[in-house]
């Protein structure tokens, strides 16, 4: 059962005229008989049900009617009755004093009802105490970052952190079970940061384990995990309904999904690989690598005359592909997400597809380049790998690939 | 009183569970090779499923 503190401490019963009289004097006993109970039921309360009811001490609410993100300035506005604009400016103006503006307006629309918000929605007094720490804290950040009697970050970093992770957390679990944050008392406000924050903390397990097994070759088994979730979801409808399941099953399947677009493979391990071959038959048909930075030096190697079939398969990174300047290169290369840079000249976004297909004179080498890369860079180049890495993308771009039909730079 | 109807499915987690079991059958159907997932694609479906998951939990909600 949800409790009120702050109400049950500082609002006096329905009716009872505040500091005026002895609500157990009986009623009519030598007092107004306009104030006597007209019913039964109002006699418990010893007020009169028809006097004007006590306002109770003013509140700060969201506002309703005149709100541009959650109601928090305008709410703000009402209570000290000036203008939401002051509020708003003010708001944005600490919003670049070290974030505190952002800070005070999570507290707040966390921690600050709704206008309209019922009993059962109303903020406990622990709600309301978080939020004045949070505030407090969120001054002490602007007076420390720029040099207040608060010592500087170190002091009020941690904390201001600690109450970015419980609003976050309060933040999370409310999506995620549509209880309101700050009704209750300081266990149920803790209990909602924590299971909100565990929440986080799962679903951030799931994203990277879903992408890793994804990227691993385990594709179909994360893929069968999102489909038995989503038929649990659709089963639990039926039954009471399993929300807390939404966010999990999400943290699973979208970044499944997002390397499933990428087409990151990491079968070919973690780390830089740098391959030299100084003949022809050194040159290997694949080159693969899962994550890091895939060089291969081709200029020692000898290619012989004809095409020569060459597949850079790269998960996450950069791919150089180093080439002779008396070898024509073709390429048809697929990049998830991140650029080709061939010869100069570059593509770069997602789902980007770069073909370029050119014909070598007789007699002379022409190298047949099938690129996959997930998410990073393919770049074909004559320069050495270590200039390339420090100069490519100045002003001038490199000249290449002129050893094909027609010149070079098709 | 209006009778409460107890067998009404709890939307958001009706919807979510159709638009999650639709994104695991694509990403089942691209690892499978029957189909190619591409950001072009799967930035709409993504969308697509938490666009609905939020237009069921604030329909909800307005009841």
């Amino acid at each position: 059962m949800e409790t009120h503190d702050d109400d049950d401490a500082t609002t006096p019963p329905a009716g009872t005229p505040a500091g005026d009289s002895d609500p157990t004097t009986p009623a009519g006993d030598g007092t107004d008989p306009s104030e006597a109970p007209t019913t039964a039921g109002d006699a418990p309360t010893g007020g009169a049900a028809h006097s004007s009811p006590d306002p109770g001490p003013r509140r700060l609410y969201k506002s309703a009617d005149d709100r541009m993100i959650a109601g928090v300035c305008a709410g703000i506005a009402e209570y000290f009755a000036i203008d939401a604009v002051i509020v708003r400016v003010i708001a944005v103006a600490l919003v670049f004093a070290g974030g505190a503006g952002l800070l005070a307006y999570l507290a707040a629309w966390l921690l600050v009802p709704e206008r309209d918000a019922g009993p059962s929605e109303r903020p406990g007094r622990t709600a309301t105490i978080v939020g004045a720490v949070a505030l407090v804290l969120a001054v002490g950040a602007v007076t420390s970052f720029h040099g207040g009697p608060f010592g500087g970050w170190h002091w009020s970093g941690p904390f201001v952190s600690l109450v970015f992770l419980g609003l976050a957390g309060l933040g999370i679990w409310y999506l995620a079970s549509g209880e309101h944050p700050s009704v209750g008392g300081a266990r149920d406000v803790l209990r909602r940061a924590g299971f909100g924050l565990a929440l986080l903390a799962v679903c951030g397990i799931l994203a990277l384990a879903g992408a890793w097994a994804t990227a691993a070759g385990g594709g179909i088994v994360v893929a069968g995990v999102v489909i038995v979730a989503g038929l649990w979801l659709v089963a639990a409808a039926f039954v009471g309904g399993a929300r807390w399941l939404i966010l999990p099953a999400l943290a699973l399947a979208l970044p499944a999904g997002v390397v499933s677009a990428a087409n990151v493979n990491i079968d070919g391990g973690v780390g830089d690989r740098e391959y030299r071959p100084v003949t022809a038959s050194q040159v290997r048909d694949t080159y693969r690598l899962g994550i890091g930075r895939l060089v291969v030096d081709l200029r020692d190697a000898d290619l012989a005359a004809g095409d020569r079939r060459l597949k850079v398969d790269l998960g996450v990174g950069q791919a150089v592909l180093v080439v002779p300047r008396d070898v024509c290169v073709t390429t048809a290369a697929k990049i998830g997400a991140g650029d080709v840079a061939f010869f100069g000249r570059d593509s770069g976004g997602v789902d980007v597809d770069w073909q370029e297909e050119h014909t070598a004179p007789a007699g002379t080498t022409r190298l047949v380049v099938d690129g996959d890369i997930g998410v990073g860079e393919l770049a074909v180049t004559h320069e050495d790998p270590d200039r390339f890495a420090n100069d490519h993308g100045g002003e001038s771009p490199q000249p290449g690939n002129d050893a094909c039909v027609g010149g070079a730079r098709g | 009183m209006a009778p409460v109807d107890r067998r009404r499915p709890d939307l958001p987690s009706l919807v979510a569970g159709i638009a999650i079991v639709i994104f695991g059958a694509v990403l089942l159907l691209d690892r499978a090779d029957v189909l190619t997932l591409r950001f072009a694609a799967l930035g709409p479906l993504a969308c697509a499923v938490a666009g609905a998951i939020l237009l069921a939990s604030g329909l909800v909600r307005r009841d």
